[in-house]
């Protein structure tokens, strides 16, 4: 091609196909792939080649699509996801991924697949540092890698054609591939970006620079028309409702725009609506917003001081809430102390960094909104649009994406208020998809903290009591800071039986990011501390860490904290069990190692311990399933537990089917939408598996007990489905029931319909923290084996023994995963994760573990059966990380006896701990 | 959403020199096409490299070596030849962003981007490399030493690009080495890059070359700290005082990424480190003799 500077053709090939555009030569590689080719598959995370989403094969190597102006691939070749197998005809690397539970929420999948394609072209059988680097590019949030490496070395292994699966009729206990694997491997599965209707226009949030300011706007009106292409300016004016949401049913602070004062830096001030170009054309300064920029709050200390101006004028001192838990008597605990410690830790903000950022559209259908997005919580995004709009219940659809990645950053509203004003006022489809600067600036955060603690033990090292102030940073509004507050009282003594405990937490309003859920609600910041406390009195008193844990881990009947005497699957003394011999020989090896080589590398081994209740926290959080049969026979699965990647849609089936007494392949599923499936509450609180999936066993036999009841079968009887008949076979002899024959309920041709509703049953807390918050806890223990250079402060993990109480595995290789992927986010709140607003707004200054991060990882099931969840399952979504930083820096304190103080333990505060500590 | 860029798609050589003046090159775009994104840099016009023939290539003989302009981080690690061309460099690349960046980032972009965290940079310093430079009025050369003059700048001229690399090929009495200290295993910002050549004869250190990546505002050679070593027994002493120099040397700055306390201790940690090992590896070649 010559050189040009206008609009040339460019021609090339896609998958094969030669393909030639017309169009800006600028143009990336990316954005014409998907909005022009319709090769969805090719996902976009950052756009600035930091992530990985993207990668294709350009001439048969890897490369970022953002990255690759569209005149440089003239006569190129390039091969995209959808170029490596179709969904009834995967390739080998498609299938090996599927086999190793190697997707989770799937939007990395694409990169991850073309990244391992171009090293298998070169090498069938790679090794797995090989495999590291080659795919080392790519981002993952949810799996923690390792299923991805085993992926792609074991890929060789699925070349053979492959053999049709057989129905099984094992469900529950079984690794069932995931149910929406297949969409993921091949990239088809529609995430927020990917389902938009093609008129749909385009809405760009403009948002506060500054993190305390007020504004005001100038003629909107004519700024509109000076802009073509551009429909609308919407401004807190525009909010037909209530310009407020919020997780709590009293607490709407935060506006969907801002309404002339921001609190922070990210805060939506208006929103531009239009045709894509002009609205993305408009440049910050130009838009006609006066600013009177003011000092912001940042910190917990400056907002709970004197003078400190108010975030909320509701709340003069800053305090959005206060926690507390109060058991026993402190003052006597520690009068009988043989050993008492003490110590504070500060953690920083982390970013979710789900690799997919925030994206959806909406669309007016008469007078109700149909809202597609990527979500946590279906049922709250209906809440919060329903209030915002200013409409009934009754007129808000919610209809979840597919969601790449939540961890809790998806629990609040986002983009949703703002697709749905924009759509019910200019009554056309409207879509919004963010940047990355912007999901990082904007998005939710895990709260930082503040804790001073103090502990004490017997001489025969029984913990006597813990007395714990935490301050939580909740940032600019209150999103869930009251669950943090009241989360952590009740687990900040820990999986121990602690006769006197006494807890104080406050979220803290300041102009800093909304602090919300993350994977924890602030229990993993305060079980850095209690673990650091328990290894002090351990030492102290001359016991090993581990028998230490030992002798206090809560058993069976003991009250904990709350008072609340669990009387099953009170896993951690199982969980310590299985870890005992892992210790010891570990300890044994790092004492040889450090003894014998004087190097500047010391080896240290830790120990971690955790609980955590499944569900909300003393509420009523119920899910509902329901399964219908049609007269042609078809059994639906109405399912509205969002998979965020953890695999709730597999595992619910999975219980279902199991309940049911039909193989899982018998199933229709219909997932998420709230005008089909009944309300199966948030995905947060580790609680699908236990509360949506008994729902789901109880759906299950309840259909089970009206089909045996028509069929006049016993208990044990054998359901088969042939065609529009169900066959009942009890001892010796069949039933047939002709679906057909049976009255239908609706116009769906529903002739039985199977519900199941859960609610796990606690009780309030009363003044002094005291109740029963959770029908059940999950248990873990996990033992960190690392080395730490101490000339560079740097840390090497060697390896992570993980056990988990996990009541059940219905999965065990979703667990795995949930475990993995928890890890690796635990290795990233300890030694790397940072977010400072304004600074680390972007995939390459704020990390996340990548591939070479992770180090190998030994996940031990313990199954220890809660009598009250589906097959003895409880949660393990939020266990998975809390114990891993305490495991970190246990196993760094036995290498250095440095005690962590701030969170993360980047390298040169490490340096200078080690000084101090020297000195 | 990038701005109205034009983009220009020169044919070969000479037509790629006749516009560049007033235009920007870009190659694997690995930066420039995120800064301009971000608005951190400006460009009317942008002259894209990647039709000019053979400019990936890579010769190397026994004594040298000269890579094309247009040679990415991906061709250094595909070339087996350059593991003994140019270890340091090797180590490098194989640390330098994820492949999918290694397979469009050249390195005469990460050499002219200038900023003080490059990675091919300070193994090109330690390697003594000569830049080629052309414009459509000649071809000049300019020694790395002597390239870079301040934060993100450098001596090529508006209108001239670098077509290529060069340098000798290390002699079995020379080791060279890298290290990239960074917050992350792989595609990360370098807090501290280290390159080192020493040249070994008989018990002394005939020729050592320290280059160390952002600890000031430019890839720099430690010179006090190579005085020191070159003709003389190194022995653990003398390395330590040597990277006391190097450190002495360093002008880092704190950033997000680690301290400047920080950055100069690890200096001194890492240059006696290599060092150490680069002469303790010379030391086993020396006894085979």
């Amino acid at each position: 091609m010559t050189s040009v500077a206008g609009t040339p053709t460019i021609t090339f090939t896609v998958n094969g196909n030669i393909e030639s555009h017309v169009g800006d030569p600028f143009q990336r590689l990316a954005t014409i792939l998907r909005d022009e080719f319709g090769l969805i598959g090719t996902k976009i995370g950052c756009d600035a080649g930091d992530c990985g989403a993207c990668t294709v094969l350009l001439d048969g190597r890897q490369v970022c699509a953002c990255m690759i102006p569209l005149g440089q691939i003239d006569g190129t070749e390039i091969v995209t996801v959808e170029g490596l197998g179709s969904s009834d005809n995967l390739a080998a690397l498609q299938r090996s991924f599927l086999h190793h539970g190697a997707a989770q929420c799937g939007i990395c999948t694409p990169g991850m697949l073309i990244a391992a394609t171009e090293l298998l072209a070169k090498d069938a059988m790679p090794s797995k540092a090989m495999v590291e680097d080659a795919l080392g590019g790519v981002l993952c949030r949810c799996t923690g890698y390792i299923k991805i490496v085993d992926a792609v070395v074991d890929a060789h292994q699925f070349l053979a054609p492959p053999v049709a699966d057989s129905p099984t009729s094992e469900t529950v206990g079984t690794p069932h591939p995931r149910v929406d694997g297949n969409a993921k491997v091949t990239g088809q599965d529609l995430f927020g970006a990917d389902g938009a209707p093609s008129d749909a226009l385009w809405l760009r949030p403009v948002r506060s620079p500054h993190a305390r300011a007020v504004f005001k706007l100038g003629n909107l009106d004519a700024f509109c028309t000076a802009h073509p292409g551009l429909e609308a300016v919407l401004t807190a004016a525009d909010v037909p409702g209530e310009n407020s949401f919020g997780v709590y049913p009293d607490l709407k602070d935060q506006p969907v725009f801002a309404d002339g004062a921001v609190r922070y830096r990210g805060e939506v001030v208006l929103a531009l609506v239009g045709k894509r170009t002009a609205v993305e054309a408009i440049q910050f300064d130009a838009l006609p917003i006066k600013w009177r920029v003011e000092d912001p709050v940042t910190g917990v200390t400056a907002a709970t001081a004197t003078e400190a101006p108010a975030v909320h004028i509701s709340h003069p001192d800053n305090i959005l809430v206060e926690g507390g838990l109060r058991k026993g008597n402190i003052d006597a605990g520690f009068t009988a102390a043989a050993a008492i410690s003490e110590g504070q830790i500060q953690t920083a903000f982390v970013e979710h960094a789900y690799i997919e950022p925030e994206a959806g559209f909406a669309k007016r259908v008469g007078n109700r909104i149909e809202i597609t997005a990527c979500t946590q919580a279906p049922y709250m995004d209906l809440d919060e649009c329903a209030r915002v709009l200013g409409v009934g219940k009754d007129a808000v659809r919610i209809i979840p994406s597919a969601c790449g990645g939540g961890f809790g950053g998806k629990l609040d509203v986002s983009l949703q208020p703002l697709l749905a004003i924009a759509a019910w006022r200019l009554q056309k489809p409207v879509r919004c998809i963010y940047t990355r600067v912007e999901s990082m600036a904007s998005s939710t955060k895990r709260h930082p903290a503040t804790i001073q603690a103090r502990a004490a033990a017997d001489q025969e090292g029984k913990l006597l009591a813990i007395e714990m102030t935490a301050d939580f940073n909740t940032g600019a509004y209150a999103s869930w800071g009251p669950t943090v507050a009241d989360r952590v009282p009740v687990h900040g003594s820990g999986p121990y039986f602690v006769p006197n405990v006494q807890i104080q937490t406050r979220s803290i309003y300041t102009n800093e990011p909304p602090a919300g859920a993350f994977r924890g609600f602030g229990v993993p910041q305060a079980a850095i501390l209690q673990e650091q406390l328990y290894d002090d009195l351990a030492l102290e008193l001359g016991i090993d860490p581990f028998e230490f844990r030992y002798r206090n881990a809560i058993r069976a009947g003991l009250p904990t904290a709350t008072g609340q005497k669990l009387e099953a699957s009170v896993g951690l003394v199982k969980c310590l069990d299985a870890l005992q011999p892992h210790w010891n020989k570990s300890r044994a090896e790092a004492a040889r190692q450090n003894e014998n080589h004087g190097g500047s590398r010391r080896r240290g081994v830790g120990i971690g311990c955790m609980w955590y209740g499944c569900g909300n926290t003393s509420m009523s959080n119920p899910s509902e399933i329901r399964i219908s049969v049609s007269n042609s026979g078809r059994v639906t699965l109405f399912n509205g537990a969002v998979d965020i990647g953890q695999g709730s849609y597999t595992v619910i089936l999975q219980i279902c089917a199991e309940a049911l007494g039909l193989p899982p392949s018998e199933f229709d599923l219909v997932h998420g939408d709230t005008d089909r499936t009944p309300d199966a509450g948030k995905t947060s609180a580790s609680r699908q598996t236990f509360v949506t999936g008994k729902a789901a066993y109880l759906a299950g036999r309840d259909l089970r007990s009206q089909i045996l009841r028509l069929a006049n079968a016993g208990e044990d009887a054998n359901i088969a489905r042939h065609g529009s008949t169900l066959r009942v076979r009890d001892t010796g002899h069949e039933t047939t029931i002709d679906l057909t024959d049976l009255p239908a309920i609706d116009e769906h041709g529903t002739v039985l319909t199977g519900k199941g509703r859960f609610d796990p049953p606690t009780t309030p807390l009363d003044e002094n923290g005291q109740g029963n918050p959770y029908a059940t806890f999950g248990f873990a223990a996990q033992i960190a084996d690392l080395e730490v250079d101490m000339e560079l402060g740097t840390v090497h993990l060697h390896r992570i023994i993980a056990a988990h109480d996990v009541g059940r595995a219905i999965n065990p290789s979703l667990v795995e995963g949930q475990i993995h992927g928890g890890i690796a986010q635990g290795i990233g709140l300890a030694l790397m994760e940072e977010y400072i607003p304004g600074r680390t707004e972007n995939l390459h200054d704020y990390l996340i573990p990548t591939f070479g991060d992770i180090p190998e990882i030994d996940v031990l099931l313990i199954e220890d059966e809660e009598p009250l969840g589906p097959y003895g399952a409880k949660g393990i979504g939020e266990p998975a990380l809390i114990p891993t930083p305490p495991a970190i820096f246990g196993a760094i304190r036995h290498a250095t006896g440095v005690k962590v103080t701030r969170v993360p333990l980047l390298p040169h505060r490490l340096l200078e701990a080690l000084k101090s500590h020297d000195a | 959403m990038l701005r109205e860029f034009e983009l220009d798609l020169p044919g070969d050589l000479q037509e790629t020199l006749t516009r560049l003046p007033g235009g920007t090159p870009l190659a694997g775009g690995t930066n420039l096409l995120v800064d301009l994104r971000a608005r951190r840099e400006e460009a009317k016009r942008l002259v894209w490299l990647g039709n000019i023939e053979a400019f990936r290539d890579i010769k190397i003989d026994k004594a040298h070596v000269a890579i094309g302009g247009g040679t990415t981080v991906g061709d250094i690690l595909r070339n087996s030849a350059m593991i003994d061309a140019a270890p340091s460099l090797v180590g490098a690349a194989r640390v330098f962003g994820g492949q999918m960046v290694r397979n469009q980032a050249t390195v005469a972009g990460n050499v002219c981007s200038g900023s003080p965290a490059a990675d091919t940079v300070p193994p090109l310093l330690s390697l003594d490399a000569e830049i080629c430079l052309a414009s459509s009025t000649g071809v000049r050369s300019v020694p790395i030493d002597s390239f870079y003059s301040g934060f993100k700048k450098n001596q090529r001229k508006q209108d001239e690009l670098i077509t290529g690399l060069s340098w000798s090929v290390p002699g079995p009495s020379t080791a060279n080495l890298f290290y990239k200290l960074a917050r992350r295993k792989g595609d990360a910002i370098t807090v501290v890059g280290v390159a080192v050549t020493v040249t070994r004869d008989g018990d002394r250190c005939s020729d050592a070359r320290i280059a160390l990546g952002a600890v000031a505002p430019t890839v720099f050679r430690a010179k006090d700290a190579e005085a020191m070593l070159t003709d003389q027994p190194l022995t653990e002493e003398l390395i330590d005082e040597a990277a006391r120099a190097a450190m002495a040397q360093s002008n880092p700055i704190d950033d997000i990424r680690a301290s400047a306390d920080y950055r100069r201790h690890t200096v001194h940690m890492l240059t006696r480190r290599l060092i150490g090992q680069a002469w303790r590896s010379l030391a086993g070649k020396e006894a085979d003799k």
